[in-house]
């Protein structure tokens, strides 16, 4: 999360208005999921690793780092239906392939491995989308353009609190827990247990105290029940939507769509 | 003549049996160095809490240019536009994860349209030396600088009184020096500096009045050359014992 925080804030696409980094990402995420073809969800995720890689100046260590994270996660998510087990009595008919282990029956068909393929890619697709817009855009831009999209402000504001304090409360989190160790906290389960405990109760009242001090330091500067600040100032390329475009007539193409 | 005036002030926090506050007073004036000095628990951070109206007094009163602070929205809206206040922990402070947002939420709220708010934005980076920062996520900061960015979201508002509440307290030697630099450069416009402090040394070198605070009383101002050669003042308030 650290340093996904990190390349959002110092890629070479930073300031560029988020709305064309969310559109084309939107746009990616609509075509994948409405084509519904491995080839496109493959093209997506090659476009957007191409665009983190060339155009936002990504390491290509970091976009292979990403891209293989949500590959892992989408493998074991599928493999649910690329195979199925069946108790050794019961092995389905339509069954192409099967192997078996002990009692159990491990099946899966040409339709099974194609089914899980498509989801596969399409999710792969939706993910590198998702991804490209998390590594290029700072949320701090996202909230400026929700705010643009007239979110209720009080959804925002919480929104804004949240991710500051995030890392604050990691941060006392880490050193809670440090000094709780040096004091041997956590020596076995028993005492773990307990620390980890007292930690839970001790967090949640320095939370609140801070809070309270937010509050007041808050008020100070003439807080009348909204967080209101100026929004970023960014560059609005005519390339983002030339690119978008290319993106959309490719994605079409494999799609099936455009011949 | 006197900007704020900080008059008998009492105040017991709730569910607490002990005054805070037993009858303190502190009077103001324009373009001064103001230092408040006092062990833990004397009252320094409560007295400065009424200075902008956050604490309202049991008794006693505060008055800014000779009227009566009041406590409605637009009486505190008034006075927060005067009285600026700014404390030690910066991250009990900045709310934005974008330090020039964060450092635009005063000025917003002083009803000032985006580009005077963007100036504003701009000069009080500008003062505080953290112009190159404004770009930058406030998680990513070190300390020194967060503290700063802190000052600058105050200071954007152009406060006549700036209340500092330990604020030099966690910071090295240098980064507090480029502090008092931004003070004095504040006092040479013609504010006011109010800042509480452990730092003896600090508060006699830079202050041209100190207030020592003990059991939620002024019990005595001066300027620092005075109260810290008045050796039975200083042997009846304690203070000889840990002077350096």
């Amino acid at each position: 999360m650290d340093w996904i925080d990190r390349y959002a804030y110092s890629n070479r696409i930073r300031t560029l208005d988020p709305a064309g980094k969310a559109g084309l990402a939107l746009a990616v995420i609509l075509l994948c999921l409405a084509l519904n073809r491995p080839a496109v969800g493959l093209l997506a995720a090659g476009w957007m690793a191409g665009l983190l890689i060339g155009w936002a100046g990504v390491p290509p260590r970091i976009v292979l780092r990403v891209l293989a994270g949500e590959g892992a996660f989408l493998a074991l998510a599928v493999g649910g239906v690329a195979i199925s087990v069946h108790l050794a009595s019961a092995l389905p008919a339509d069954a192409t392939w099967a192997w078996r282990l002990g009692p159990l029956w491990f099946a899966t068909s040409p339709a099974m491995l194609e089914l899980a393929a498509t989801l596969a890619a399409r999710a792969l697709g939706c993910a590198a989308a998702m991804s490209f817009l998390a590594l290029t855009t700072p949320l701090v831009d996202l909230m400026d353009l929700a705010r643009r999209l007239h979110m209720p402000p009080l959804l925002i504001d919480l929104a804004t609190l949240i991710y500051r304090f995030v890392f604050e409360l990691l941060g006392t989190l880490e050193r809670m827990t440090i000094a709780q160790g040096n004091r041997l906290g956590y020596v076995n389960l028993r005492r773990g247990m307990a620390s980890a405990a007292l930690l839970a109760s001790r967090l949640w009242i320095e939370a609140y105290r801070r809070s309270q001090r937010l509050q007041v330091a808050l008020e100070g500067r003439g807080y009348a029940g909204e967080l209101r600040v100026l929004p970023n100032e960014y560059r609005h390329p005519r390339s983002v939507i030339w690119l978008g475009m290319a993106v959309a007539a490719t994605l079409l193409a494999a799609g099936g769509v455009l011949r | 003549m006197c900007l704020l005036e900080l008059e008998a002030l009492v105040y017991r926090y709730p569910g607490r049996a002990e005054l805070a506050l037993a009858g303190a007073s502190l009077t103001i004036p324009p373009a001064a160095r103001i230092a408040v000095i006092g062990s833990n628990g004397s009252g320094k951070s409560t007295l400065l809490l009424h200075a902008n109206g956050t604490l309202r007094p049991a008794s006693g009163q505060v008055r800014f240019a000779g009227k009566p602070i009041t406590y409605d929205r637009r009486g505190l809206l008034a006075l927060r536009r005067q009285v600026g206040i700014v404390f030690q922990n910066p991250d009990e402070q900045l709310f934005s994860a974008s330090v020039a947002q964060d450092i635009s939420f005063g000025p917003l709220n002083l009803g000032l349209d985006a580009r005077a708010a963007r100036r504003r934005v701009e000069e009080a980076a500008e003062l505080c030396g953290i112009a190159h920062l404004l770009d930058r996520p406030t998680h990513a900061l070190s300390g020194g600088e967060k503290a700063r960015v802190a000052l600058a979201g105050v200071l954007a508002m152009d406060p006549q009184v700036l209340i500092a509440d330990e604020v030099t307290g966690g910071l090295d030697p240098w980064m507090r020096e480029q502090v008092f630099a931004i003070f004095d450069r504040l006092v040479r416009q013609g504010k006011t500096v109010v800042l509480s402090t452990h730092d003896l040394a600090a508060a006699r070198r830079w202050a041209d009045r100190v207030a020592f605070m003990q059991a939620g009383r002024v019990l005595l101002v001066a300027p620092p050359a005075q109260l810290f050669a008045d050796r039975a003042a200083l042997a009846a308030t304690g203070l000889d014992q840990v002077m350096v």
